[in-house]
């Protein structure tokens, strides 16, 4: 699988007390944010009535996975360690079954995390979720559209 | 013999209760059960599980996420196993977790089968045969 390295720059800036995290090569769409092979393993789940398993399974990912970085977020500014680790929990179980494997590791990291965690400790992965997930979004969108042609 | 057998497998139902909160989860367990001709009773967390326990038996399995909002995969088995007419329901627990002591502690409280996240299509088919295929040993026992 091709992979393109992708730099970005932490910039200093809180928003909403989170770390904001810029790709520096926007129009870069690296493929490593999605694990094509696991994705591509559901072909064999394929029904037989003309529907498309994977691109329904993207739609629901993509929709699910919107709300969940949302709920992270919010559960991180409000410091809701219980709701932060269980959406994260959540978050994981489908990221990896759909071979979003960077997702599903900040995904575990910010699982392990706790009240000790300092509130800087948790926005920078708060912040690299974000980006992580705006990455496999991207990958997704672009699968999606690909199979739709 | 031969006479009783088209009987026996009407009486059996062709519904899987599934349990999860999370729709990709959700799709692909039905997906895969669908495509073995089960009818698919959902649920998106414990709660809407036991509530529909509550009033229906009629199922050949249950599969069930461990970590759901209001109730527990593992509470809804212990749940499961404390009624009489719910006993004898196979139950499959999916968890993201590959620890083993959950899994003991699943299994202590009465499921048969535990998949942990992330799975193949594979695997996932094979667990669902696994556990379609435990139920009547499960019957024989009650």
């Amino acid at each position: 699988m091709k992979k393109t390295m992708i730099s970005f720059s932490a910039n200093n800036d809180l928003e909403h007390g989170r770390q904001v995290f810029r790709p520096a090569q926007a129009a870069a769409i690296d493929n490593d944010a999605v694990d094509m092979k696991v994705l591509n393993a559901f072909e064999e789940l394929q029904p037989d009535d003309g529907s498309d398993l994977i691109v329904e399974l993207i739609d629901l990912y993509l929709l699910a996975a919107a709300q969940r970085v949302t709920q992270i977020r919010e559960a991180s500014i409000a410091t809701e360690w219980v709701l932060l680790t269980r959406v994260a929990h959540n978050l994981r179980g489908s990221s990896a079954n759909l071979g979003v494997r960077k997702v599903a590791e900040i995904c575990q990291k910010l699982e392990w995390m706790d009240r000790h965690d300092s509130p800087q400790t948790v926005a920078v992965q708060v912040g690299l979720l974000e980006y992580e997930s705006a990455r496999a979004g991207a990958a997704l969108a672009a699968v999606r559209q690909g199979r739709l042609v | 013999m031969e006479n009783l057998r088209p009987k026996l497998k009407q009486e059996t139902p062709r519904r899987v209760l599934v349990a999860d909160d999370d729709p990709v989860m959700r799709h692909l367990v039905t997906t895969s059960l669908k495509q073995q001709d089960y009818e698919v009773v959902l649920a998106s967390d414990g709660r809407e599980a036991y509530r529909i326990l509550q009033t229906d038996s009629q199922f050949r399995a249950a599969i069930l996420d461990m970590t759901m909002p209001f109730l527990e995969g593992v509470d809804l088995v212990r749940y499961m196993r404390s009624e009489k007419r719910l006993m004898r329901i196979p139950v499959m627990i999916i968890s993201a977790e590959r620890d083993l002591k959950l899994m003991a502690s699943t299994f202590s409280a009465g499921a048969v089968a535990f998949l942990a996240k992330p799975f193949t299509p594979d695997q996932l088919q094979s667990a669902i045969r696994m556990l379609l295929g435990s139920g009547s040993s499960i019957r024989r026992a009650a």
